[in-house]
């Protein structure tokens, strides 16, 4: 009596909550109106797919095949209408910034690799057309180019912002920059981001004890990250022998009760092999010293 | 020899040492010696591997690039997929120790780690890789939501009891089971304190589907009546650079996932990387029974500051 | 001279009862083939077991077929080293118990296996870290050295009853031929034969002993509360003693009445047996007030549920009535002299036998029963573990076969030994041959 009750009751109020907890999902006007500075080509959606394949496809699915996964609220196939319709602006805004529970990938993927994603996506979308990138090329933002150093006295990573100017390159100062180490499953961030300063340098503590491979070394990127769009994205790669060397050995390294009989303790073997050896070596000496009892007659007789 | 000819008869027959006894005995004590060198020669062959390294190859790789093999290392492939795979499941993924972090606080038993995990490994819906426990510590504290799975200890109780091999630990950390080899005795089951494992006591989910599929080790499937299954910390996942399907399945933030080595752990809803011993340290993680002694692999942060109310769910 | 022979030989032979019998058994066996046919076919589900209740009737079974075998040793190497001439008639008894249980626990534990068609993957990939391989190798052994320790004293009895074959059955007559290794009590066979024994005496203690330290570890090398135990060698080795004991004394009430051998098993027989029981029970005693106190007062988290399920819990009613029952009520009993007469022994004997494999179910599903992390969002018989008809007939499967071994051997051999007996009584059948 009192158990369906409670169910509906649950369920009543999983809905309300659902519903409350999801408004609808707003993208800025000013974002709506970006667009790809790269031409979406045929290529460029087959590299979009392999980025979508590790990043989208365990919510959203195979897009076309509507295998997408069972979650409040629905991730949804991304080649419906419903998202073919939208401007180019709106679906790179939505990938940005996630809404839970969908992440933000912000700092997974690289505005390029969004840009990617998208044109990926777009293959599915009929009728879609891209907006010409080559004349919102020149209203894009500044250019900047990224450099970085480690300074070994200061223990920093000093990375340098440079603008492309006509006149020339110039330090560019007010450039927001994060600081990103590669890592088996991502990148991680480093500290705040940072503001460069007159000269152009943003300036991160390099911590001593971050772990690097064999030889100390480890996969840095610094980018702009300038949420006003005034600044063009720019990112900087840099393998740099910084982090502290690591080669652990493999945790089988060791000889112990639970690895395998090859890695067994050596005692162990030699217990279980002495006592097998002793007392079989009485038995088969007893069976067959029993069975010359047959052989003693002959010879008396 | 000699020394040894002497000690057999000492045992044997002081009295009256027969010409055919002494024979029989040297017979007899050469198949002792026999059985133990073998036992011990097993032993060897592991030293060998550890210290011998043979002279590297190159070779050309199908999708033309030149690699730097050692000689040792070298395999001719075998057709079967099985076997294959078998071979490489056996083999951890080098350099890494891979390392769970659970978030307690995080979890409000949405159970969409639960469904994926299922998906993944074929299992029916009462078998668990991952479920999640409401847990209650002593009277007066506060009820929570625990999602709990194989801890792959670094002193796994289930491992070392295992009388074929079939359940073995890598050098990745990651416990797996070869259901191939595995007789079925369930001793690992009883060894295990966490409950960790699951047997297939009937005929496996959609086995009629998988039948004839070759067996992927490190997915355990297609699973196999009469044979162990647990979480296996999606072997195959990591191998691809992939986060665990429970880990990327959750809509909450609960898991994080990533490599001891790295001091670095991705989370699976955020896909943010943190640092994993800041992790631990600034949220008071523990492990669940460590006076045990195994060392488990997975860290619990406390459920404090939870994000979401307890709700005791209704089976 | 001839008496004796004739008293000890007389039931070798086919009649009626025993095509009955043996009917009787060989039916009931394959109805229980049956039932492990369909657990080959459909998988273990089709017993009760469930993933935390994973080990059940099998292995209590396995625990109980194990320690039952172990009385071979206590009768024939403990009390015969020691000199005692009444356990003479009694040896071969144990000894037929011992090779019977040993030989069936093999089976007992391959039927508990998910994939039995593997079992040479225990060989193949032996792993020495493992007690299940320690566990094969130790069985194996006991085996064997039981079987030999049957055979080799029957070897002059098989020569006299060949000599003197009589009215047995004439199929017979090879067999005991071959068995009889041309025994012409040779003083150096006979040097043979003492000292072969005496080694195989010597050497079946250790033997004897790891088997069931060896099968208590398979519970105790793990962290289970009610398992993780430092007495469980001891523990199982004492309560191995009292189920084997009981065993004896129901086969020798149920020998000494269908081959009639008032005789030769005695009421003192009888007697001392039960003080053989008494005695052994008093050790197993001492060590359940171990297992059950030292947890007790502490209350562990885990201990304390362990406990309070075994004793109020769901397990209290089997639980009391096996450890009144079973253990304490026939010690007790066993103390008055009139209690150990023939009928009233082998009644308290059945009881304590029964309640030793009661007791082997309490040491094995209870602990599975509540593991440390609580069993949540599985189907109720996961929780509950209720052996199935199945599992019920595979456990009589091994049983039956028991008796189907222990009523072969009996049947076919002399239940006492013939010449031991006559030496006793100072004559020597062997002379006789010879002239």
């Amino acid at each position: 009596m009192k158990r369906p009750f409670y169910i509906l009751l649950l369920i009543i109020s999983t809905v309300l909550q659902a519903e409350a907890q999801n408004p609808a999902w707003i993208v800025p006007d000013d974002q709506k109106g970006k667009i790809s500075l790269l031409k979406f080509t045929p290529d460029m959606a087959k590299q979009g797919e392999v980025i979508y394949m590790k990043n989208c496809q365990s919510c959203h699915g195979i897009p076309t095949k509507k295998n997408f996964a069972a979650i409040v609220p629905s991730p949804g196939d991304l080649s419906e209408p419903i998202v073919g319709n939208q401007k180019d602006g709106e679906l790179f805004y939505r990938i940005t910034t996630g809404k839970a529970p969908m992440p933000e990938f912000r700092n997974i993927l690289t505005e390029d690799e969004r840009w990617t994603v998208i044109s990926f996506l777009r293959s599915f979308h009929k009728g879609y057309v891209q907006p010409d990138p080559e004349k919102l090329a020149a209203s894009a933002g500044r250019r900047i180019k990224l450099s970085m150093v480690y300074d070994t006295a200061k223990r920093k990573i000093m990375v340098k912002a440079v603008e492309l100017t006509k006149e020339g390159p110039r330090p560019a100062q007010g450039a927001v920059i994060v600081l990103f180490v590669q890592r088996y499953f991502g990148n991680m961030q480093m500290a705040d981001p940072k503001t460069t300063s007159e000269s152009g340098y943003a300036g991160f503590e390099w911590p001593q004890d971050l772990p690097g491979d064999k030889a100390g070394r480890v996969i840095l990127s610094a980018k702009v990250s300038d949420p006003t769009g005034s600044m063009q994205e720019a990112v900087v790669r840099d393998t740099l022998s910084i982090g502290v060397p690591t080669d652990k050995p493999a945790l089988t390294d060791t000889r112990a009760m639970w690895s395998t009989r090859d890695k067994s303790p050596v005692w162990v073997i030699l217990t279980y092999t002495l006592a097998v050896i002793v007392v079989w070596y009485f038995i088969i000496y007893i069976i067959l010293s029993v069975l010359d009892i047959r052989k003693i007659k002959e010879l008396n007789l | 020899m000699d020394e040894n000819t002497v000690n057999n008869r000492d045992e044997q027959e002081p009295s009256k040492p027969s010409r055919r006894n002494f024979l029989k005995n040297i017979g007899l004590l050469g198949a002792g010696v026999a059985a133990g060198a073998g036992a011990l020669y097993s032993g060897d062959i592991f030293e060998k591997k550890k210290a011998a390294t043979g002279e590297s190859k190159v070779l050309l790789t199908q999708d033309n690039k030149l690699v730097e093999v050692d000689s040792l290392e070298m395999r001719v492939l075998a057709k079967n997929p099985t076997k294959l795979m078998l071979e490489k499941g056996r083999e951890g993924i080098p350099g890494k120790r891979w390392v769970m972090v659970i978030d307690l606080s995080k979890c409000r038993n949405a159970r969409r780690c639960i469904a994926a995990c299922q998906d993944a490994h074929q299992l029916k819906p009462e078998q668990y890789h991952m479920n999640t426990l409401q847990m209650q510590d002593s009277p007066g504290t506060a009820p929570y939501q625990m999602p709990k799975n194989c801890q792959h200890c670094d002193n796994p109780p289930c491992v070392a009891v295992c009388p074929v091999d079939a359940t073995y630990k890598r050098g990745d950390g990651i416990v797996l089971i070869d259901n191939i080899r595995c007789i079925g005795c369930r001793f690992c089951m009883a060894a295990c304190p966490y409950s960790a494992r699951i047997f297939q006591w009937t005929t496996p989910k959609d086995a009629d589907k998988h039948n004839g599929e070759a067996y992927n080790v490190e997915l355990n499937v297609p699973q196999k009546l009469g044979t162990i299954s647990k979480c296996l910390f999606s072997a195959d996942r990591c191998r691809e650079g992939k986060l665990p399907y429970c880990v990327s399945a959750c809509p909450n933030g609960v898991y994080y996932f990533g490599d001891e080595n790295e001091d670095a752990v991705t989370n699976g809803t955020s896909k943010e990387t943190v640092r994993l011993s800041k992790l631990l340290r600034d949220n008071g993680a523990y492990q669940l029974m460590p006076e045990l002694g195994t060392k488990p692999r997975v860290y619990y942060l406390p459920p404090k500051n939870r994000l979401f109310p307890f709700e005791p769910s209704t089976d | 001279m001839d008496k004796i022979i004739s008293d000890l030989s007389h039931h070798i032979r086919l009649n009626k009862g025993f095509f009955l019998w043996m009917g009787f058994l060989v039916l009931a066996l394959l109805a229980c083939t049956y039932a492990y046919i369909l657990q080959l076919r459909y998988g273990l589900g089709v017993a009760g077991l469930r993933d935390y209740i994973s080990w059940g009737l099998y292995i209590s079974n396995f625990v109980f077929f194990v320690a039952s075998s172990l009385v071979g040793m206590l009768i024939s190497a403990v009390l015969g080293l020691i000199g005692l001439k009444w356990v003479h008639p009694i040896t071969r008894i144990a000894e037929t118990i011992a090779v019977a249980f040993a030989a069936v626990a093999g089976l007992v534990i391959v039927m508990d296996m998910g994939r039995p068609e593997r079992l040479a993957n225990v060989f193949i990939y032996a792993r020495f870290q493992s007690p299940i391989l320690w566990d094969v190798t130790v069985i194996t052994t006991y085996f064997v050295i039981s079987l030999l320790l049957l055979f080799i004293p029957m070897i002059p009895d098989m020569a006299v009853l060949h000599k003197r074959f009589g009215s047995l059955p004439s199929w017979l007559k090879p067999v005991y031929k071959t068995l009889s290794l041309n025994w012409t009590d040779h003083p150096e066979q006979n040097r043979i034969i003492h000292r072969s024994v005496y080694i195989l005496l010597i050497l079946i203690i250790p033997a004897a002993l790891s088997i069931h330290t060896v099968t208590s570890w398979l519970f105790a090398l793990t962290v289970r509360p009610g398992w993780d135990s430092t007495i469980f060698g001891p523990y199982f080795v004492s309560g191995a003693f009292v189920a084997g004991s009981a065993a004896v004394i129901i086969a020798m009430f149920v020998f000494r009445k269908s081959y009639k051998l008032q005789d030769y098993l005695t009421d003192l027989h009888f007697n001392n047996m039960g003080k053989v029981l008494v005695l052994v029970a008093f050790v197993y005693l001492y060590f359940n007030i171990n297992e059950y106190l030292v947890p007790g007062y502490k209350l562990k988290r885990a201990d304390a549920v362990h406990l309070s399920e075994l004793m109020t819990g769901h397990f209290a009613l089997m639980f009391w009535i096996v450890q009144l029952g079973g253990l304490l009520i026939p010690i007790i009993l066993l103390l008055f002299r009139s209690m150990r007469r023939p009928l009233p022994l082998t009644l308290i004997s059945i009881a304590v036998f029964i309640g030793a494999w009661f007791k082997r179910y309490l040491i094995v599903v209870p602990t599975m029963s509540h593991p440390f992390l609580p069993i949540q969002h599985v189907p109720e018989n996961f929780r509950v573990y209720t052996p199935t008809l199945i599992e019920i007939a595979i456990t009589l499967f091994s049983f039956i076969l028991v008796l189907i071994i222990i009523t072969l051997i009996s049947k076919f051999f002399p239940v006492i030994p013939v010449v031991e007996t006559a030496r006793d009584k100072g004559l020597d059948p062997l002379k006789r041959i010879e002239s």
